[in-house]
C-alpha cells in the first residue's frame, strides 16, 4: 500500500487544526500517513499518523517551497514516491504544493473539499463555491491542497504510536530566504487589507456601544468597520466605512452586527468569503446573503463572545 | 458622439451667483466659482474638490453668463478619469457599469427581473404596437427598496390604459451619471448600446421612471426622433382626462420634493404637484426652496457612490427632513429613486415617512 | 527591469445564477460578462508602479482566445509596454498545462526578464498554482501571496507574504523570479474608456498555442461538473448564546481568522 505524505503547517511553535483535514482525507484515501513536519516541540499526537518524519531545521524552511522541495526529494530518495502528497491550502500550503508540483511534474489539484472514493474523483471549487468540477489525477502519485474543515473528522487516531524518523542535512536554499515576521501595523487602518471585520450598523444603538465593540474586535484579532449611518453619526471614523459610497471589503469574514443590510451596504461586502450576520430582526435582508446567521441582539452576543473568550 | 457643450470659462464674470445657488457651498471646501477661475487660469485643481457636485445645475440655471458650470466640473472630472486618479469607489462604479451597465454590478441578465413582481403583464418592446418604451433604471431594476417603482408605474400605466413595452436584460444604463462623472468613453458604449437597442425595435417613445434617465436620453442622447418624457408627466395627463381614475381618500398632509433633474433641469414641476391634488383629502404642503429653487438631496453627480472628504456636519436630505417636520408634514414625496433613497435615512430615524409618487397613487387606485 | 506580466480574461460570475448544461459536461457561460482577473489587474499595476521607480519595461502576457485581446489592452493603457497573446480557442483547467504551455512559450521566445508576475489566482478556477509550478519549471525561485514589495535591487527583492490574521513574513528572493501578487498590494488605477481605445495602437501579437505544445501534458481531467450541495440561505446557527458563540468561534478557526 503506497504511503501519504502529508506536509504539516506549522506557524511559530503551533501545529495548526486545520492539518487535521489533510490526515482525514489521507485516511479516506485509503493510504498510510507519514507526517512531515519541523522538529520542535509541537502538540502533536502520538498516533496521529503512521509515521512521523521530523525534519531538523529552522520552522522558517517550511514556509520556503525551494526548501520543501529540496526535502520532499530527500524522503522520495529514502521511501520511493508516495501515492499523494498533501498540503493544507492555505497562504503556505499552496505555495508550496504548487512549486513541489512542477519541480516533480505531478498532477495538482488545489483547494479539495470532497472525494469520492468508489470513482476517484476529487471536488474543486469553481467560479467562488458556484459550481464544483469533479477532478481525477492520471495514474501515479498527485499533489492535493486540502480545504480547512472538510474532511478532519475523518482523521482517525492509529492503533498505536507514530513511528518518529529524523530527517537533517537541509541546506537552506539561496534562492528564498526568510527575514523576519511583520505584523500589520495598527497606524492608518486599512479596512480593505483586513482578514477579519467586524462591522456594526446602526442597530447597536448609541456610540457608547462602540468600545466594547472595539474590546471584541481586539481580542478577535478583528477590524471594526461600520455601515454608512455609523460614521455618519461619527460612531466611527470615515476610513472604517463599508458601501458603496465607503469601501468595497472581501475579507475572508464579515462579521456584520447589527447591519440590516441596505443595498449601498451590501454592494460594499458581498463577495466577503464569509459573512455571519447577527441582527435581531429575522427579516433583515442581509440574512439573504450571509452564509451563517444568528437572530439576537447583536451588543448581547457582543457581550456573551468577550465572555467565552476571556474564559478561554 | 457625446453631447458636449464647450465650457466657456472665459467669459466667467465672477458674479459668484454659482456658488450662491450651490447645494455644497459654505458647507464644504467646495467653491464652483473659484474652480472656474483656476480654469480660466489653467491652473491645477485639488483632485478631492471635483467630487463634491451633485450635478444639481442650479449654478448653470443661474449664471448670467452661460459658463455653464456644470460642465466645467465634468471637464474637470474627465481629466482625473484619463489619468486614472479618481476615488476608489467612483472607479468600482465605472468598472461596474463598464462589465455589468450598471454601477452597482448587479448581473445584467437579471435587470428586467421586476416584471415578475408585477401584477400585470409587461411585454417586451418588440411585443408592443406603440412601441412606447418604459425605461427602467439601474437602481430601480436591482435595489429591492426602488424595485416597488417600476412595478408600481407598470401596473398604473396598465391601468390608465397604456401600452408599452420594456428592454429587459438588453437595456444598459442610462448613462446620465457616468457622464458628469466624466467618464466620457463609456457614456458612448452605453449611449451606443442603448440607442442600438431603440433603432432595433424601432422605439417611438420613451417613459423613463427615474428623471436622471429621463435629463439624459431627452437631452444627450442627440437627435433620435424619439419623445422622452418622465412617468408623472404621462400618468399626471392620465389623470387629467379621467383615464386613471382615482378611488380613495389620502387624508395626509404631503410635502413635496422637486428633484432637481425632474424640476430645475427639465421643468417638470407641475405634473407631480397636479398628481397629488387630484387626491382627495391630500393637503400639499411647500418646501421655503421648491420648484427651481429645490434644495438638492446630494444624491446626483455620482454622490451615490462617493462621499467626499470633509462632509459637511448635516447633510441637506437631513435638512430637507427637519424642514419636512417643522412644516408639520407626514409625509415626503418625491418623484426620483436617488432622491427617495438620500431622503429616507435621516427620515427613517426621525420617524418621517418618504413616499414616492407612484406608491402614494398605488393606495388610492 | 524588464517585467513579464500574466494577466487573463475570465468570465464575472460573481452575480450570476451559473446553469450546468449537457449532462455535467459544461458550464454555460454564454450569457456571463467577462473582465481582466481581479488579481491580474493588481499584478499589472504592480508592474507598472515598478519598472515606474526603477526604469525599464512591462510585458503582458495572456492566454486565451481571441477576445483576450481585450485584457492586454487595458495593460498597455495601464502603462505596459507591449502585449503577448498565446491564442487557444481551448479552456485549459490543468494549471500544469497552462504552466507548461506558458513555459514552453518563454524557453522558445527567450523573452527576457527580470521578473514574472502572476497573480495569487484566478477568479474563475482558483487552482492557484500556475505561478509556482511555473517557477519550478523554469528553475527559479518563488514567492507567492506577495501583498507589498518593500525593495527591488539588481539581484535580488524583499518582499512580504500574507500569513493570516493579519500576519506577513518579510522574504528575500534573488532573481530573476517569479512572483504571484495578492490583491490589495495597491490600489490599480481606473482604465477609461478611451485609454484603452488608444492602447489599441500599440501593436499586440498574437501566437498559436499550438505552436508551443512540447512540454505540454494534461495531468488532471474535469469528469463532471456539479452544483454544490449546500444551496443558498444562510445556515442559521440557534439554540442558547452559549452555544451560538462557541458555534461562531468554531467557524472563525476554520476560516483561519482567529487562533
Amino acid at each position: 500500500m503506497s504511503y501519504a505524505l502529508v506536509v504539516a503547517e506549522v506557524r511559530r511553535g503551533l501545529f495548526e487544526e486545520r492539518n487535521l483535514d489533510s490526515l482525514g482525507l489521507s485516511h479516506l484515501l485509503g493510504m498510510e500517513t507519514t507526517l512531515l513536519m519541523p522538529d520542535g516541540a509541537y502538540t502533536v499526537g502520538e498516533r496521529v499518523a503512521s509515521t512521523i518524519i521530523r525534519v531538523r531545521t529552522e520552522e522558517t524552511i517550511f514556509l520556503n517551497p525551494l526548501a520543501m522541495t529540496q526535502i520532499v526529494r530527500k524522503v522520495i530518495e529514502a521511501k520511493g514516491l508516495p501515492g499523494a502528497i498533501l498540503f493544507t491550502s492555505s497562504s503556505s500550503g499552496i505555495e508550496l504544493a504548487s512549486y513541489l508540483a512542477g519541480a516533480l511534474d505531478l498532477p495538482l489539484i488545489t483547494d479539495v473539499s470532497g472525494f469520492d472514493a468508489e470513482r476517484g474523483v476529487f471536488l474543486k471549487s469553481y467560479y467562488s463555491d458556484k459550481i464544483f468540477g469533479e477532478f481525477k489525477p492520471k495514474e501515479g502519485a498527485f499533489v492535493l491542497t486540502v480545504r480547512s474543515g472538510s474532511f478532519k473528522e475523518h482523521a482517525v487516531e492509529q492503533e498505536s504510536a507514530a513511528a518518529v524518523e529524523v530527517l537533517d542535512g537541509i541546506i537552506p536554499p539561496e534562492g528564498r530566504s526568510f527575514v523576519e515576521y511583520v505584523e500589520e501595523e495598527k497606524g492608518e487602518i486599512d479596512i480593505t487589507k483586513a482578514d477579519f471585520l467586524l462591522s456594526v450598523g446602526r442597530g447597536i444603538g448609541s456610540k457608547d456601544e462602540i468600545p466594547a465593540y472595539e474590546e471584541l474586535a481586539g481580542i478577535l484579532r478583528a477590524v471594526l468597520s461600520g455601515s454608512r449611518p455609523v460614521i455618519d453619526k461619527t460612531w466611527l471614523p470615515k476610513p472604517r466605512q463599508v458601501g458603496t459610497s465607503g469601501k468595497t471589503v472581501r475579507p475572508k469574514v464579515y462579521l456584520a452586527m447589527a447591519i440590516s443590510g441596505a443595498f449601498q451596504h451590501i454592494a460594499g461586502m458581498k463577495d466577503s468569503e464569509c459573512i455571519i450576520a447577527v441582527n435581531k430582526d429575522p427579516e433583515a435582508p442581509i440574512f439573504q446573503y450571509a452564509h451563517f446567521g444568528v437572530i439576537c441582539d447583536a451588543n448581547k452576543l457582543r457581550d456573551k463572545m468577550k465572555d467565552i473568550v476571556k474564559k478561554g | 458622439m457625446t453631447y458636449s457643450s464647450p465650457s466657456r470659462v472665459l467669459t466667467c464674470i465672477q458674479c459668484g451667483k454659482c456658488t450662491g445657488s450651490c447645494p455644497e457651498a459654505g458647507r464644504t471646501a467646495f467653491n464652483i466659482r473659484m474652480i472656474v477661475r483656476k480654469r480660466q487660469f489653467e491652473r491645477e485643481i485639488d483632485e478631492a474638490l471635483p467630487w463634491h457636485c451633485t450635478s444639481c445645475g442650479a449654478c448653470t440655471l443661474r449664471c448670467p453668463r452661460d459658463v455653464k458650470p456644470s460642465e466645467v466640473i465634468i471637464d474637470v472630472r474627465s481629466a482625473f478619469v484619463e489619468e486614472g486618479r479618481i476615488p476608489v469607489s467612483i472607479q468600482k462604479a465605472l468598472e461596474n457599469t463598464f462589465v455589468q451597465k450598471n454601477p452597482w454590478g448587479r448581473s445584467r441578465a437579471r435587470r428586467g427581473a421586476w416584471v415578475e413582481k408585477a401584477d400585470v403583464a409587461v411585454p417586451h418592446i418588440s411585443e408592443t404596437s406603440s412601441k412606447r418604451l418604459l425605461f427602467t433604471c439601474c437602481i430601480q431594476a436591482y435595489d429591492p427598496r426602488c424595485m416597488v417603482i417600476p412595478v408600481n408605474v407598470a401596473t398604473l400605466l396598465h391601468r390608465g390604459g397604456v401600452e408599452f413595452g420594456v428592454l429587459g436584460e438588453e437595456e444598459a444604463c442610462c448613462g446620465n451619471e457616468i457622464r458628469r462623472i466624466g467618464e466620457a468613453g463609456l457614456f458612448e458604449e452605453l449611449q451606443e448600446e442603448n440607442i442600438a437597442a431603440f433603432k432595433e425595435y424601432g422605439v417611438r417613445e420613451i417613459i423613463a421612471l427615474s428623471p436622471h434617465c429621463m435629463n439624459v436620453l431627452k437631452k444627450e442622447y442627440g437627435e433620435l426622433g424619439i419623445k422622452v418624457s418622465h412617468y408623472t408627466e404621462v400618468l399626471a395627463d392620465l389623470i387629467a382626462a379621467g383615464k386613471l381614475r382615482i378611488e380613495g381618500r389620502y387624508e395626509k398632509r404631503v410635502i413635496y420634493h422637486d428633484p432637481c433633474f425632474l424640476g430645475k433641469q427639465n421643468g417638470v414641476f407641475d405634473q407631480p404637484r397636479s398628481i397629488l391634488r387630484s387626491l382627495d383629502g391630500l393637503e400639499l404642503l411647500e418646501f421655503t426652496r421648491s420648484r427651481e429653487t429645490s434644495l438638492c438631496c446630494e444624491g446626483g453627480g455620482g454622490r451615490m457612490f462617493f462621499e467626499a472628504e470633509g462632509q459637511a456636519e448635516v447633510r441637506n436630505a437631513e435638512v430637507r427632513v427637519l424642514e419636512a417636520m417643522e412644516k408639520g408634514a407626514e409625509v415626503i414625496a418625491t418623484s426620483c429613486p436617488f432622491c427617495v433613497m438620500t431622503l429616507e435615512d435621516p427620515a427613517k430615524e426621525k420617524g418621517q415617512t418618504v413616499k414616492e409618487l407612484s406608491e402614494i397613487l398605488m393606495e388610492v387606485t | 527591469m524588464n517585467l513579464l506580466v500574466l494577466t487573463k480574461r475570465v468570465p464575472a460570475t460573481q452575480e450570476e445564477e451559473l446553469r450546468i448544461v449537457g449532462d455535467g459536461r459544461a458550464v454555460d457561460l454564454s450569457k456571463v460578462p467577462f473582465k481582466v482577473n481581479d488579481w491580474d489587474n493588481y499584478s499589472v499595476e504592480e508592474a507598472v508602479r515598478t519598472v515606474e521607480k526603477t526604469g525599464g519595461a512591462v510585458t503582458a502576457i495572456s492566454v486565451g482566445d481571441a477576445e483576450s485581446d481585450e485584457v492586454l489592452r487595458r495593460a498597455i493603457a495601464m502603462g505596459a509596454k507591449d502585449g503577448f497573446l498565446i491564442e487557444t480557442e481551448e479552456v485549459i483547467h490543468d494549471p500544469q498545462a497552462r504552466a507548461a504551455l506558458i513555459y514552453t512559450f518563454l524557453k522558445k521566445e527567450a523573452l527576457p526578464y527580470d521578473a514574472i508576475f502572476t497573480g495569487v489566482q484566478s477568479e474563475d478556477d482558483q487552482f492557484a498554482s500556475v505561478g509556482g509550478i511555473l517557477a519550478a519549471k523554469l528553475g527559479l525561485p518563488y514567492a507567492s501571496m506577495v501583498i507589498g514589495i518593500d525593495a527591488f535591487e539588481a539581484g535580488h527583492v524583499v518582499v512580504r507574504r500574507e500569513l493570516e490574521g493579519g500576519m506577513q513574513e518579510r522574504i528575500k528572493v534573488a532573481l530573476p523570479a517569479v512572483l504571484s501578487l495578492q490583491s490589495g498590494i495597491n490600489e490599480p488605477r481606473y482604465v477609461s474608456i478611451m485609454g484603452v481605445r488608444k492602447a489599441s495602437k500599440v501593436e499586440r501579437k498574437v501566437f498559436k498555442a499550438t505552436e508551443y505544445q512540447e512540454h505540454v501534458k494534461r495531468m488532471i481531467d474535469v469528469v463532471k461538473w456539479v452544483y454544490p450541495v449546500k444551496k443558498g440561505g444562510a445556515v442559521m446557527l440557534g439554540g442558547e448564546l452559549d452555544t451560538v458563540c462557541k458555534n461562531l468561534l468554531g467557524i472563525l478557526k476554520e476560516k483561519g481568522v482567529y487562533q
